[in-house]
């Protein structure tokens, strides 16, 4: 798994999925199969834009009482016979999960996909613990086999093709599988069913919580979020504490634009909204339901620089247009959550220091910013973060020097005008034909993989007193 | 380990030090839902049949197959009919009540073998595993509808007594039986029930899940190619009685 080994610099890590001829193709035909579904999905739907307008309004007002919300959303879900759980750390989520599974003799966990327990590297501590975690999304499934990452967050195997799955199935599953997705889908299925029919606790994550209710939104094609809310005996929820919304009303709203912003389709399959355990009367559900709510960086984000990441809804619509992400994937980036909106919320995590590289990774196209549904200033926040990142002194020297003299020179008249020749001189063994092919010592990295454009021999401010 | 209350109070520290990025407010919702609702099925008593078309086109769109009985006394024929051509004949259903009607007896007589699910839990740990094996082995689950959304081609399914989850969930074969008092227009008059059912009253007699439910499970997974049945149906039929279900 080297292309995603952080000890590798992210340069190598997107020039070895540069060289990739499968991962490129693959890439191209996903993210550009995913465009126009998207944009077809919004051509049919005039009422899209202003639903996109009101889904941001909402996840604003959301956020300025999100103390209100989220505190009913417990009372809610404790009403119901629910129990709450806050985690501020990975560690602390993981812990608290493992304790459920403890104290409920669990041996197997089935899970649907839940971006909130890849980020708490949830799998991993409950195989530590004695607990088989089986992800049964069909991609997350593939990549659990193969031992590898998702590269993209609602299509996690575009990776992979329907040979190297295949021989994966034989490998693993001991079985002999022609490369057929449909045949393969239906092995899937048949060793799935059992496991969810076996196992005690049922993860997922969630789409959405609505505070009024205590209600768990669950949004799936597949239906597995179905299974591990109905079959296993103890349902556990992980989600992130931005994932509130008002009321059902609400949730509507966000209904209306995810499905069509993600896959294109008017309304995802199963969208499951689950109300705590199991109600008297009822004859399947678990006999517990626990939600996680996990900060691990967010709360602190309310009132900071990157408050409006927390608006996003994870529907991948800004990976898909990222001239970066397209050319990359997401396994370069390094991270659980890859593509324009990734960086931020690594940064958000991690802290700015974690993607002093990354946040370049972005030609600020502004892309992201118009296909997200809710209108995420994308390449605001990461200007914004690469001056954090700059004023923090954790980017390279070269860089700040170079910015630095920058800033100098440009605020100051006198020293622009005596500048200009300087540069001439300077530029004179290294420019071609107008061009800075490369630039010797420290500053190599520069023009490794792009020119420079070379100072003209006469500037525009030269020219205006000739001009006039 | 964090407690509620400090979990809570760092959210209101930081929310207490920003007026947020514009002004805003959440989507007004109706304040008396139940008057809204009967609003909305009051106009669909006369545009239902214009409803029922959007629903049916939707419906096949997502690859759901779209039947329509003259009464609730033809369904078993029509469901007789899916069985012959899937070659199968063990079915569960809702208990009757839920459903509307009984059934089992027609469904007998046509040759299936149909199951009615409880009209409540079952006590014995040992009934109820047996009872999870039929369902599983089943092939064809037959439920009620809560709401049919034309605009998306939707069906909503409320669990409860009488209507556990897994009818419609573990069989590769689900058929869904409506009439015109479920067909509703959108997403958005979907979510006046949702508020509706979520209050007081209903909100003690109701299951857990609501369920909605857009043709057959699907998935994309390997190589984008569609792929039909990943873990739920890999069919869906929706019988449209025109006769209404309860008398
Ligand atoms: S930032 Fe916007 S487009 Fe990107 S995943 Fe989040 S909601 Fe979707």
């Amino acid at each position: 798994m080297s292309e995603t080994d952080l000890s590798v610099p992210f340069r190598r890590r997107a020039g070895s999925a540069l060289g990739d001829k499968h991962l490129q193709e693959a890439l191209t035909i996903a993210t550009t199969k995913f465009i126009g579904l998207r944009r077809d999905a919004f051509d049919e739907f005039p009422e899209g834009e202003r639903l996109r307008d009101l889904a941001r309004e909402i996840k604003e007002a959301t956020l300025q009482h999100l103390h209100r919300y989220v505190e009913q959303l417990i009372d809610s879900v404790e009403r119901l016979g629910g129990h709450v759980h806050y985690a501020t750390t990975p560690e602390e989520a993981r812990r608290v999960v493992l304790d459920i599974a403890a104290r409920t003799g669990a041996r197997m966990a089935v899970k649907s996909k839940s971006m909130a327990s890849e980020e708490i590297h949830l799998n991993e501590a409950l195989e530590a613990a004695g607990v088989i975690p089986i992800e049964t999304d069909l991609g997350e499934y593939i990549i659990q086999l193969a031992h590898e990452r998702p590269s993209h967050i609602i299509a996690p195997a575009i990776h992979k093709t329907k040979g190297q799955v295949a021989d994966l199935f034989a490998k693993e599953l001991k079985r002999q599988v022609a490369a057929d997705p449909e045949e393969l889908t239906r092995i899937a299925r048949v060793e799935l069913r059992q496991k969810f029919l076996e196992a005690d606790l049922g993860i997922t994550g969630a789409n959405f919580a609505v505070a009024d209710t205590g209600t768990v939104v669950l949004v799936t094609n597949e239906g597995n979020g179905r299974m591990v809310t109905s079959l296993p005996r103890v349902h556990v929820a992980v989600m992130g504490v931005e994932k509130v919304v008002p009321s059902m009303t609400d949730l509507m709203v966000f209904l209306q634009i995810l499905a069509k912003s993600a896959t294109g389709q008017k309304l995802s399959v199963y969208t499951t909204l689950v109300r705590g355990p199991r109600r008297p009367g009822e004859l399947e559900g678990p006999d517990e339901f626990h939600l996680v709510l996990l900060d691990n960086g967010r709360i602190r984000q309310i009132a900071g620089p990157l408050r409006e990441a927390l608006y996003c809804l994870r529907c991948g619509a800004c990976l898909n247009v990222c001239p970066v992400y397209r050319q990359i994937g997401g396994h370069a980036y390094g991270y659980t959550y890859p593509g324009p909106i990734g960086i931020l919320l690594t940064a958000m995590l991690e802290g700015p220091g974690s993607v002093k590289d990354l946040a370049h990774a972005s030609s600020l196209c502004g892309a992201c910013a118009d296909a997200c549904p809710v209108r995420i200033d994308i390449p605001k926040m990461l200007v914004e973060l690469r001056r954090e990142i700059h004023e923090a002194r954790i980017a390279p020297w070269t860089e700040r020097l170079a910015y630095g003299l920058m800033e100098k020179v440009l605020a100051s008249p006198s020293l622009y005008r005596w500048s200009k020749p300087l540069a001439r001189l300077l530029q004179r063994p290294f420019a071609r034909d107008g061009r800075i092919r490369s630039v010797p010592l420290a500053f190599t990295e520069w023009t490794r993989t792009r020119d420079l454009p070379a100072l003209a021999p006469q500037t525009f401010h030269e020219q205006w007193p000739t001009l006039k | 380990m964090t407690t509620r209350t400090e979990f809570l109070s760092r959210i209101r520290t930081e929310v207490g030090k920003t007026p947020g990025l514009f002004s805003a407010r959440t989507a007004p919702r109706p304040s008396d839902p139940r008057a809204v609702s009967e609003t909305i099925k009051r106009e669909l008593a006369e545009r239902w049949p214009q409803a029922l078309e959007r629903f049916q086109l939707e419906f096949e769109r997502v690859a759901g197959v779209f039947h329509r009985a003259a009464s609730i006394a033809v369904v078993p024929q029509v469901v007789a009919g899916i069985a012959r051509e899937n070659e199968v004949r063990r079915l569960v259903a809702w208990d009757a009540p839920e459903l509307g009607a009984d059934l089992l007896d027609a469904l007998t007589a046509r040759g299936l073998e149909p199951f009615a699910m409880p009209p409540g839990d079952l006590a014995d740990a040992t009934e109820r595993a047996e009872l999870r094996r039929r369902v599983a082995d089943a092939e064809l689950g037959l439920t009620g509808v809560d709401l049919a959304i034309a605009e998306t081609g939707t069906l909503v399914l409320r669990s409860g007594a009488g209507r556990p989850r897994s009818t419609s969930l573990l069989p590769a074969c689900h058929i869904a039986v409506f009439d015109r008092t479920a067909l509703i227009e959108t997403l958005g008059q979907a979510g006046v029930f949702l508020e509706l059912w979520n209050r007081g009253e209903l909100e003690g007699r109701i299951g857990a899940v609501t369920s909605f439910i857009t043709g057959p499970s699907r998935t994309a997974d390997i190589e984008l190619t569609l792929t039909r049945g990943v873990h739920g149906p890999k069919e869906v039929h929706a019988i449209f009685v025109d006769q209404a279900i309860r008398g």
